[in-house]
């Protein structure tokens, strides 16, 4: 059972079927779990290879715990692994529509920061819109996990990859905005 | 890292800051965004309708200082060209003007992009055919 290195994918060392849709409290439980199953203290008198396995099964189970808790980190982690690269995207998945609001927003921010109170009040209405959207996107994006664990293909994760971007981007928005509203 | 004294320049004197009416049927308007960093940038070119030359260009980037000295270098190349020289103008030769390193080059991508999208825009509104390599974006 302890030869060899343990399972790298994150799924693998957690038992469970590659999902993007995740019970996280059923993850906690079984992280809990093998947590104290593999770890070292309790494997440091049963030789060498043993401990090897549980020092590293342990350092991939915390990794994975990090990214599998999260769900845009967990879709990350599968689109990686289906071959979607975050880099080679280029300003194409923030609609035009939207990004004339990003920049009136950004204009916005730049007014307030300099101690203008009326782009202050855009601010703070803008940041209500977008976060909006944003809930929007988490909406989306788990309806996307639920439909490719049912039924997976590149389709699927093609909107999810674009998705994504859009929410990130958004997401330095309202992080922005929330920071000039302080 | 530290910025080309290229890139230095063009951040603290950014050329042709500013905006143009949109609305205007000889000013062609790009809107660009950069997801991975949040950098938005706006590019207008105002085009003397007789001559195809364009006769001014604004910018105005919220960004790093690569983002803004790549459009304010555009900028500056775009006044003077045909529309259809503007259209060969690319983000290499942006990358190798400002010594641009390699992660970010994106700016540079932005830049080109933000041209084709205002040149987009401009024959949009005379009625033209627009390129057809960035028609899919």
């Amino acid at each position: 059972m302890f030869s060899g290195p343990p399972p790298s994918d994150y799924f693998a060392i957690f038992g469970i079927e590659k999902k993007l849709a995740l019970d996280v409290e059923d993850l906690q439980r079984r992280f809990y779990a093998n947590s104290r199953e593999w770890h070292p203290d309790r494997h440091a008198r049963a030789g060498a290879a043993q401990l090897a396995y549980a020092e590293a099964a342990s350092a991939m189970l915390n990794d994975a715990w990090r990214v599998l808790r999260d769900p845009v980190a967990r879709a990350e982690y599968v689109l990686k692994g289906e071959g979607f690269n975050i880099s080679e995207q280029r300003g194409r998945d923030v609609p035009p529509e939207l990004l004339e609001e990003v920049f009136d927003l950004n204009m916005a921010l730049e007014e307030a920061r300099n101690g203008d109170a009326a782009a202050k009040a855009e601010v703070a209405i803008a940041l209500a819109k977008f976060e909006r959207i944003l809930s929007e996107i988490d909406s989306a994006r788990d309806g996307i996990f639920v439909a490719y664990d049912a039924a997976p293909s590149r389709e699927a994760l093609g909107e999810l990859r674009s998705l994504l971007n859009r929410r990130k981007y958004l997401q330095n928005l309202v992080r922005d905005a929330r920071a000039a509203l302080v | 890292m530290a910025y080309s004294d290229k890139v230095v320049d063009h951040y603290n004197n950014p050329r042709n800051v500013g905006s143009m009416d949109k609305a205007r049927t000889d000013v062609g308007t790009g809107m660009v965004g950069a997801p991975e960093c949040g950098d938005v940038m706006k590019l207008q070119i105002q085009v003397n309708t007789d001559t195809g030359i364009i006769e001014d260009a604004k910018f105005k980037t919220f960004g790093c200082g690569s983002a803004i000295a790549s459009s304010s270098l555009a900028t500056e190349w775009l006044k003077g060209k045909t529309v259809d020289e503007a259209l060969d103008i690319k983000n290499t030769d942006i990358v190798n003007e400002l010594s641009l390193p390699p992660v970010k080059i994106h700016c540079s991508v932005l830049a080109e992009d933000a041209i084709k999208a205002a040149i987009n825009d401009y024959r949009a509104k005379q009625g033209a055919p627009v390129a057809a390599e960035t028609v899919a974006h």
